[in-house]
């Protein structure tokens, strides 16, 4: 059985079949630099919570949506942004989220 | 059953780091974050090494639960404060665990891990040593936990609560949209079942909302506080998360988590599966 689990960053990218998944993934930015502390949640069309992961070392996050629109909300100590994103099958949409 | 009773903030446990009788657990999946950093004195409970029988799907053992307990230096008469990453989800299903076998006084640490380390507050790479115990576990008590028979049962007769996010309700995502969305079980969600994600529940820093909120959320979405009630998601963990709230914030008293949840159910032969937002019909 698989977890439900988030892994920090995200899932790799490896074994896995793009064609079948709508990617969101990015880098979180804070005072110039990669956040390494904070986390990454992703909101539904109706602005409903859907899923969340905590960046990694290097500021990344990775979702894996369905196709239509998203709103992704960034938590970083003292500071939060919210950027509205589409998502499409096959594709790898890339963010980079600048939160101060 | 009182808030504070299973409920602890940064401050009480600021003021209890040092108590011996009081041990922190934290309790992840992703064993790479008790390693890189922790609260200081905790120790960790691995979500799928420790809990999971390992061959057949089901938990472990009383006696491999005792003997985990003793190995990490947990008494029967400590308060054990439970904390972790994804908003408390897996320190919730351990919450539930350590109740399934009877301990006395668990808590869990409103917000887990993300408050705490939005809040910057102290965590250190340290890992404590505890004098090992000899722990004694009661039987598993199965009133609060279902079975895939006990929710076909409950299809248009008790309360089901189907705590995953929309998309996962609806069948248009399969799992939780961190994960690849190509699973083996079909989507959807039980008929009748009331979708109120677990998430509602928690505030953006992962703490629990206050009683009323939880209990005018339960109410709107149609749950009679009357019935019986079984909660679900995809593996037992986010479900864990809301039978915490219903059956230890609110007290309500026959509350059931149905660790199985999609995963098993999604994969039955014969079940009826609804599609779509509304809950459908028995």
């Amino acid at each position: 059985m698989s977890s439900c689990g988030a892994v920090v960053g995200g899932v790799s990218l490896d074994r896995v079949d793009i064609a079948k998944e709508a990617v969101i993934q990015g880098v979180v930015v804070n005072q110039g630099k990669p956040a390494p502390v904070g986390y990454v949640r992703l909101h539904d069309a109706t602005d409903e919570f859907t899923a969340e992961v905590p960046l990694n070392s290097k500021g990344e996050f990775r979702f894996f949506a369905a196709p239509g629109n998203w709103t992704v909300v960034t938590l970083v100590p003292g500071a939060s942004t919210r950027t509205k994103v589409s998502a499409a099958l096959g594709v790898v949409t890339d963010l980079d989220l600048v939160v101060a | 059953m009182s808030r504070s009773e299973v409920l602890v903030d940064a401050e009480w446990a600021l003021a209890h780091l040092d108590d011996s009788k009081v041990v922190f657990v934290e309790v992840d999946e992703d064993t790479a974050a008790y390693e890189t950093n922790h609260i200081r004195g905790a120790v960790r409970i691995d979500w799928k090494k420790d809990l999971q029988d390992g061959v057949r799907r089901d938990f472990v053992s009383k006696e491999a639960f005792e003997e985990l307990l003793s190995t990490k230096g947990i008494a029967n008469d400590d308060t054990v404060v439970l904390y972790g990453g994804n908003n408390n989800w897996f320190a919730s299903y351990a919450y539930w665990y350590f109740k399934l076998y009877g301990h006395q006084d668990v808590r869990l640490l409103d917000g887990g891990r993300k408050k705490w380390e939005l809040e910057g507050r102290e965590l250190v790479a340290d890992v404590p040593t505890r004098t090992a115990t000899a722990y004694v576990a009661s039987e598993q008590n199965r009133a609060i936990r279902a079975f895939r028979d006990d929710v076909i049962k409950a299809i248009g007769v008790e309360n089901l609560v189907d705590v995953r996010s929309p998309d996962e309700y609806a069948g248009r995502l399969l799992a939780p949209a961190h994960l690849p969305q190509e699973q083996s079980q079909v989507g959807g969600h039980i008929p009748t079942a009331a979708n109120i994600p677990w998430s509602k529940a928690a505030n953006e820093d992962g703490s629990f909302k206050s009683d009323a909120d939880l209990k005018a959320l339960y109410e709107a979405a149609g749950v009679d506080f009357a019935k019986d009630t079984i909660a679900y998601c995809r593996i037992g963990e986010r479900s864990a998360h809301s039978w915490f709230v219903l059956h230890e914030l609110l007290g309500l008293d026959n509350v059931r988590n149905y660790d199985g949840s999609w995963t098993e159910y999604g994969s039955l032969v014969g079940v009826p599966v609804a599609l779509g937002d509304e809950p459908g019909d028995a």
